[in-house]
This record gives structure tokens, C-alpha cells and sequence, in this order.
């Protein structure tokens, strides 16, 4: 019998009150690690955020966004203006179109119908194609035809037949391969378009639209009666996002007839902590009554500080339910160091040095522990996505809230969009358990339950035999 | 050879102290079988527990082989009570839930004995302390009082200790056995010039000893000297 046999012998001595010991551990030992995957998932998910979204800014005609509103067109200049501000990495520009069925708009027109309306800006940029939207109108879009239509020419007779109605596409020209919030385009199929500030008659399709056209790669199609290649297809993750197209950014304002103005200008900036002082700079810089600097992901920026405090939560409740994990086998150790105080003067009386006394108890709290770990770990296995994603996705929500509350008006489908996204991308976190993290949760307890065996039988085994032999 | 130096050993107990051992002195050849008589309380087992190590005295000192245990650092006394000392306890203080061959083996393991050798030896010290050889594995809380005294005399002797110290070895053994356990000590001092220190309420054992002491109050008292072939004779 050596002193492992003993220590294993001893950690099952009193099965009930092991069994008992091993549980508790397990569910502390459990959260901590659960705790710690979670801690580790956000940590991730931060920098990821903070890498790629966090840092861009959008800017926009004053007085106009998208399709709406009014005021004059950004230009070329500006978009140098915005590149000589500091802090900034880069400036895309883009200009934006949308796009009519020429078939339809054809039918409109010859119903006395001028196309759709809006409350002004830049209509001007519709053009024709000869794509189909791969979003039905639905009862939205009929809703929202039926208002513009009003508002625009008001000549349509309300009695008259609806006339077979679908969305615009949009079509972005772009100088860079990224989307229109500036995160780079997820290509599903074939190839970008090589230099996004040249003309080409290359153009980049979502998913839906392209299999709503029967469009693959290859494929050609017009738009204003040009003739465009499909040169791959992208996936925005929305069916918004999806019923729309890249073009150079060139080609586009080409095909608007525009040469040199931009729809919007997508700022990137190197670090979250200039964001805010680059965006101050920036509208000072192209002034504001030029131009309406946003943060465009100025909801992602939330997301970033809510999951910033999940965090820290999850970090102080992993540091927690170790310290309990580790309080615990303490207890439990200085309760059987006191229960065996005889046992331990019979081993000192008999000749036992203090460091063999020291050892078999260690290694009995570390028998405890590590069976504690393997349960725990299993519940740990078991339950840190589920914690990971309810921590996350609840923060997300709050911060989907507070974002639309404060959020710009206009082009509601957008902005939906871009929420859509961004709850996708927090939600989307997955805990996964490496290796590493759970050696060191381990560890980190094992470390406290060597402590706790040590220190109780080594003070008892120091003091003489009989004063622990006499009595009982 | 054993040097006993004027050794007290004094309890407070509320505001009054006691003395169980009180400047007690002697010495003991190498090899002599000598036993301790006194009444319940008179001190026996506080002298025995000093002489093994277990206790400090107030004063005075124990000398073995001329190395003072007063002087001892606590490790160097853990040696001791290895290498030298063989104790049996009156209330045998085994392990309770480890067999009686892992009882006997446990001081071999300190002493860094290969576990082959341990467990031959162990079994070897049972058999001859006539403990059952189908007891030899049972638990020790499920042996009786008799089988336990026997197993923790196999446990003193395991390494081959100099000195045995033993606190009524005898007192929860039947007649028979008793007197096997006498044989057994008197046959160690013999043949392997073992010193042995019983303390006994038992008249034959005591007669059967070579130097026969008596506490009473704390104060030792020597009360027959007889060689080992008298004691033999009128044992
Ligand atoms: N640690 C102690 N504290 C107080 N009194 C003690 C202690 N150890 C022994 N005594 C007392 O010393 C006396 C002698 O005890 P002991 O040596 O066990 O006697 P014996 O073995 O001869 O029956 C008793 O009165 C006992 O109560
Ligand atoms: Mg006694």
C-alpha cells in the first residue's frame, strides 16, 4: 500500500459524504469553467467587433440619406477633404441608384404613371434594368407605392387597377470591395471586380436576386440598356441586403449621369478610441452644412460596451465559483484534517515525516477535485454555450433598443437591415471550450485544494503526538 | 543503552499542577527486559510517551546511545521514533480502515522499505504474533480487541526496532495469548538484544522481567534486581 493507495482509500472512506463533496465541487468547478468559456467567447467577440465594424463612419449629404431628403451631392474633393483627416484609414465612396424594371416602368408611364415617387432628392438616379426584384412588394411595399404615389404626382386615378407593381433594386457603385456599411463583401461565387475605381461592365449580385433572374455567374443582364457580366455573387445575410447589386463606383455614377458625386462616403477609422474624435474632426472638416457625419454602427458601439460589462460579469463569476469551488475543498480539508487529528499523530508517533502526512492529504483533496473537474467539466461542456449565448443575446437586445430609439429616421429597411446583421453577428457567438482554458480553470483549483490539504495537516502534524493521541 | 536524567513532566490542570513524572531517573543496558508497575494514574504512560518521543519533558533529559533527545529537532525526533523506537500503544492506535498487513507494513513504507519485502515481513510478524492468517487482510475495525493488541505488537516490531516501549501490552489478552506475547518480548531481548520497556498491571509479566521498576506519585522506584536466569527460574 503506498500513500496514493491511501489517499484514494481515504477520499472514499465515507461514500455518502464523497459523493456529497465531489457534487458540490462539480457545480462550482462547473460554473467557473462555463464562466470562463463565456468570459472568453465575448473577449472575442470584442475584438472582433472592435476590428471590424466599430470603427467606421458614414457620410451622408446634409439633409439627405439614401433616397431621401434634400441638400447638395457629396463630390470627389470632399472625399479627399475626408481622407487628410486623421485617424482615418481609408474613404470609400459610393454612389447609389436604384433600379426599375424597364418593362414595368414602360407600363407605368403609358398609365399615366411618372414612375415612383418620393418627397424629392435624388429620384433622378433611378435608371432601368432588366432584372426582377427578388423581394415582392407585399403589403409594405404596396402601402408605402400607394403613399409615395400621392405625394409624387398624384395624377393616378384611385379608382383605376393597380398595375403590376415590384421593388426597385438598388445598385451601389462602390470604390472598394466592401458593403454599405463598410464591412467587406462576403463573396458566395466568382471574383470581385478587381479595381472598384474604374469603369467596368462587371457587377456583383445577391444570392436572391441573382436566383430570381436565373443569373449565375457569367451570366449577363442590362441595366439602362448596357449590358453587364455577373462577375460573382454575394450573400448580406438579409433579404434585403440580397435584392441588390455592386457596380464600380465609376460605372455607376456613369449610368446616373453624375460623374464625380457620391451618395455616401464610408470613412474608416484606425482604432475605437478615435472614432469619436476623428468623427468631430471629420464634420468640421467637410462642415455641416455640407455634410451629416454618422456613426453608422453607432448601435455595434453599444454592443461593444454591453458585452464589454458581460465580460467583466462573466469574469467576476468565474473568479467566484472558483473561489467557491475552492472554499469549499478548504473546508472540507481542514474538516478531515480535524476528524483524522488521531490518525495523524499515530502516523507521526509511528515515524511518518510531516512531507509524507502533507502528501496524503494533498493528494486525497486533489482525488476530490479532480473528480469534482471531470463532473464539472462535463456540466461545464453541457451548459457554457447556453450561458454564452443568453448572456449575449440578452445584452443584444437591450442594445437593439436603446439603438433604434436613438437611430436616424428614413430608410427604415436599412437601418432594419443593419440591425438585422447585427444581432446576427452577437448572436452568432458560440462558446466552444478549448483546451487550454479548462487546463487553467483546473488548475487554478487544484492550486487552491493542494493549499487546503497542505496547510491544516501540516499545522496539525506539527504539534506532538500525544497531544492529538491522548483524549479521545 | 538508555539514560533517564532527572525527568519531569508537569500538567496545569485549572490553577493546580500535576506531576505524573517527577525527577525520574535510571538507565537501562542494551538488551534488558524491565517492566513498570504502578497504580491507574500514577504516571506510567506519560514516562513511557517521553521515553518514545511522543512528549517533551518540562525538564531533564532522555539519552539513547549518547544523542540527547532534548536537543533534538523535531525531524531528527521523527527518525527516532522510526528507526529506534517501537511503540505499543495501550489503546493500540491502529488505522481503522486499512488491514492489518497495511497496519504493520505502514512503518516499513516510512522507512523506505521495497513493498515486496514489506509485505513478506508483515505477514512473517503476524504469524508470529499468532494473528489468524485469514485475519491477515481484514480491516482492523473489524478485528476484536485481542487480534488488534497482537497487530499493533507486529507493528512496533516491523523495524526492527532498539528499544520497544510497550503500555500493557497484555491487558486485552486472554491468559494464553498473554503469555505468548511475554515469550515473544523476552525472546527479542534475547536473541536480538532488543531493550524492552513494559508497563504492566500484570504480576507474572512483571515477575518475569530482569529489572522490575514502580512509579507512584511520579517517583520511580526500583524494587527488585534479579538476573535473567533467576527471573526465569521463579517466572
Ligand atoms: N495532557 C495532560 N493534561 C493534564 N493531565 C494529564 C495529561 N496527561 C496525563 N495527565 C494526568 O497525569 C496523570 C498520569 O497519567 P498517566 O501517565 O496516563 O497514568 P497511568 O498511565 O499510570 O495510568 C493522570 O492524573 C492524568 O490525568
Ligand atoms: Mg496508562
Amino acid at each position: 500500500m503506498s500513500v496514493l493507495a491511501r489517499s484514494v482509500g481515504n477520499a472514499f472512506r465515507n461514500k455518502v459524504r464523497t459523493a456529497a463533496v465531489v457534487a458540490v465541487l462539480a457545480v462550482a468547478i462547473g460554473l467557473a469553467l462555463a464562466m470562463l468559456v463565456a468570459n472568453q467567447a465575448v473577449t472575442g467577440k470584442v475584438a472582433e467587433l472592435n476590428a471590424s465594424v466599430g470603427t467606421v463612419l458614414t457620410v451622408n449629404p446634409a439633409g439627405g440619406q439614401g433616397f431621401e431628403g434634400g441638400g447638395e451631392p457629396l463630390t470627389a474633393a470632399q472625399e479627399a477633404t475626408a481622407a487628410a483627416v486623421p485617424n482615418v484609414t481609408s474613404v470609400v465612396g459610393t454612389k447609389a441608384l436604384r433600379l426599375r424594371n424597364a418593362a414595368e416602368a414602360a407600363a407605368e408611364t403609358a398609365s399615366g404613371r411618372t414612375g415612383q415617387g418620393g418627397p424629392g432628392g435624388q429620384t433622378a438616379t433611378s435608371v432601368t434594368t432588366s432584372l426582377t426584384a427578388a423581394v415582392d412588394a407585399g403589403t409594405l411595399g404596396n402601402r408605402n407605392q400607394a403613399a409615395s404615389g400621392a405625394s409624387g404626382s398624384g395624377t393616378a386615378g384611385s379608382t383605376q387597377a393597380a398595375p403590376s407593381f415590384s421593388l426597385p433594386v438598388t445598385a451601389t457603385g462602390i470604390g472598394a470591395e466592401v458593403d454599405s456599411t463598410g464591412k467587406a463583401l462576403q463573396l458566395t461565387q466568382g471574383t470581385g471586380l478587381g479595381d472598384y475605381t474604374a469603369a467596368s461592365t462587371g457587377a456583383l449580385l445577391g444570392t436572391t436576386l441573382a436566383t430570381k433572374n436565373g443569373l449565375g455567374v457569367g451570366s449577363t443582364f442590362t441595366i439602362k440598356d448596357q449590358t453587364f457580366t455577373v462577375k460573382g455573387l454575394f450573400d448580406a445575410g438579409t433579404a434585403f441586403g440580397n435584392n441588390a447589386l455592386y457596380v464600380t463606383l465609376p460605372t455607376a455614377q456613369t449610368l446616373a449621369a453624375l460623374p464625380g458625386e457620391l451618395s455616401t462616403m464610408i470613412v474608416t477609422v484606425n482604432s475605437m478610441e478615435n472614432v469619436d474624435a476623428a468623427k468631430t474632426a471629420l464634420q468640421a472638416a467637410l462642415g455641416s452644412d455640407k455634410a451629416d457625419v454618422t456613426q453608422g454602427q453607432r448601435n455595434l458601439q453599444t454592443a461593444v460596451s454591453s458585452l464589454d460589462s458581460v465580460k467583466n460579469i462573466s469574469f467576476i463569476a468565474f473568479a467566484a465559483a472558483l473561489a467557491t469551488a475552492g472554499l469549499i475543498i478548504l473546508l472540507i480539508m481542514v474538516m478531515l484534517v480535524r476528524e483524522r487529528r488521531r490518525e495523524i499523530g499515530v502516523l507521526k508517533a509511528i515515524g511518518a515525516p510531516n512531507r509524507t502526512i502533507g502528501l496524503q492529504f494533498v493528494l486525497e483533496a486533489l482525488v476530490l477535485v479532480a473528480m469534482g473537474s471531470v463532473v464539472g467539466a462535463a456540466i461545464a461542456s453541457f451548459a457554457s454555450g447556453g450561458i454564452a449565448s443568453a448572456l449575449i443575446s440578452s445584452s443584444s437586445s437591450t442594445t437593439a433598443a436603446t439603438g433604434q430609439r436613438g437611430g436616424p429616421g428614413g430608410f427604415p429597411g436599412g437601418q432594419g437591415g443593419a440591425f438585422g446583421g447585427a444581432s446576427q453577428l452577437l448572436t452568432s457567438v458560440t462558446a466552444s471550450a478549448s483546451p487550454e482554458i479548462i487546463a487553467t480553470g483546473i488548475a487554478a483549483v487544484f492550486g487552491v485544494a493542494i493549499i487546503g490539504a497542505l496547510v491544516p495537516a501540516l499545522l496539525t502534524a506539527r504539534i506532538r503526538p500525544i497531544e492529538v493521541l491522548r483524549g479521545e | 543503552m538508555i539514560e533517564v536524567k532527572n525527568l519531569v513532566r508537569t500538567f496545569k490542570s485549572g490553577d493546580r499542577t500535576i506531576k505524573p513524572v517527577n525527577d525520574v531517573s535510571f538507565e537501562l543496558e542494551q538488551g534488558t527486559l524491565a517492566s513498570i508497575v504502578g497504580k491507574s494514574g500514577s504516571g506510567k504512560s506519560t514516562l513511557l510517551s517521553l521515553l518514545g518521543a511522543l512528549d517533551k519533558p518540562t525538564s531533564g533529559d532522555v539519552v539513547v546511545n549518547g544523542v540527547s533527545l532534548a536537543s533534538m529537532p523535531d525531524a531528527k525526533l521523527t527518525n527516532y521514533r522510526r528507526r529506534d523506537i517501537g511503540f505499543v500503544f495501550q489503546q493500540f492506535n491502529l488505522i481503522p480502515n486499512l488491514s492489518a498487513v497495511d497496519n504493520v507494513m505502514l512503518p516499513m513504507e516510512f522507512a523506505g522499505v521495497r513493498k515486496a519485502a514489506r509485505l513478506e515481513r508483515a505477514r512473517q510478524l503476524l504469524e508470529q504474533v499468532q494473528l489468524d492468517p485469514d485475519k491477515h487482510v481484514r480491516r482492523i475495525n473489524r478485528l476484536s480487541g485481542g487480534e488488534q493488541q497482537r497487530v499493533a505488537i507486529a507493528r512496533a516490531l516491523a523495524n526492527e526496532p532498539k528499544l520497544i516501549l510497550a503500555d500493557e501490552p497484555t491487558g486485552n489478552l486472554d491468559e494464553q495469548t498473554g503469555e505468548h506475547i511475554i515469550e515473544l518480548l523476552s525472546a527479542l531481548s534475547r536473541d536480538h538484544n532488543t531493550t524492552i520497556l513494559v508497563v504492566t498491571h500484570d504480576r507474572s509479566l512483571a515477575n518475569k522481567t530482569e529489572r522490575r521498576f514502580r512509579l507512584q506519585q511520579g517517583r520511580l522506584t526500583e524494587e527488585t534486581t534479579r538476573t535473567r536466569a533467576t527471573a526465569a527460574v521463579t517466572g
